[in-house]
């Protein structure tokens, strides 16, 4: 059985792909959510980003939890 | 007894106003133990664009995990040097250029542990709080802010 994932988008990378949050079909890890989303959103690519999974940073690749809330944030500029 | 800290809301709506920090100066003068304060404070510059020139910057953040994280990054300073207080606030939404955007507030016994505790404090909050500045220009253009 599928589930999905829900995805916000920040700053830079929501003004790119012209949404702040989205829901997919959940991705075992984030390599395979990083590859699904390159596919759905290409301009991705030209973006600098990292993911967050229950707003931890990843760092490599990293299993999804289900429900888990994911976020993609561009560079941090507060301050 | 050691105090419980919890997670404190970092946020404030739009600028922060030079009244809030004179008051917030105000509030130690009852903590007699305090021999030293050290503030940093954060204004919007002007900066020159080649696509224009910045009027404001619109901070967004994804607040949740920011203050998640300000409050691990209080825990460690705290943990390092021997503070009495320490304070952030950090603007969301539009703060025009001259006005305030970011407030540490550091106090300690002596002045190196509130100096070098406000160092490493605003250091670690435009490094790693997920906060996001949109630089609004003259030209009804917009660049996003990159730290330096």
């Amino acid at each position: 059985m599928h589930n999905t994932i829900h995805i916000k988008a920040f700053g830079m990378v929501a003004e790119r792909i012209g949404l702040a949050e989205l829901v997919i079909d959940h991705s075992g890890n984030s390599s395979e959510l990083l590859e699904v989303l390159l596919v759905k959103f290409p301009v991705l690519k030209s973006v600098k980003f990292s993911l967050a999974i229950n707003k931890k940073l990843v760092s490599g690749n990293q299993e999804i939890p289900s429900g888990a809330e994911i976020a993609l944030l561009p560079p941090f500029s507060g301050g | 007894m050691e105090k419980v800290r919890t997670p404190k809301n970092i946020f404030v709506q739009g600028p922060i106003s030079p009244e809030k920090i004179a008051k917030s100066i105000a509030n130690h003068s009852s903590n007699t133990v305090i021999g030293g304060h050290s503030i940093f404070l954060g204004q919007v510059r002007s900066d020159e664009k080649p696509e224009g020139k910045v009027i404001a910057i619109d901070y967004t953040a994804y607040e949740e995990m920011a203050l998640e994280k300000a409050f691990e990054i209080r825990e460690a300073i705290f943990a390092k040097y021997p503070l009495t207080c320490m304070h952030i606030y950090h603007s969301l939404g539009e703060v025009k250029v001259g006005e305030l955007c970011l407030f540490v507030f550091t106090s300690s016994k002596h002045r190196k542990a509130a100096m070098q505790a406000c160092d490493e404090l605003v250091e670690r909050i435009k490094e790693e709080l997920p906060v996001w500045g949109k630089e609004i220009l003259d030209t009804d253009n917009h660049v996003w802010k990159v730290n330096v």
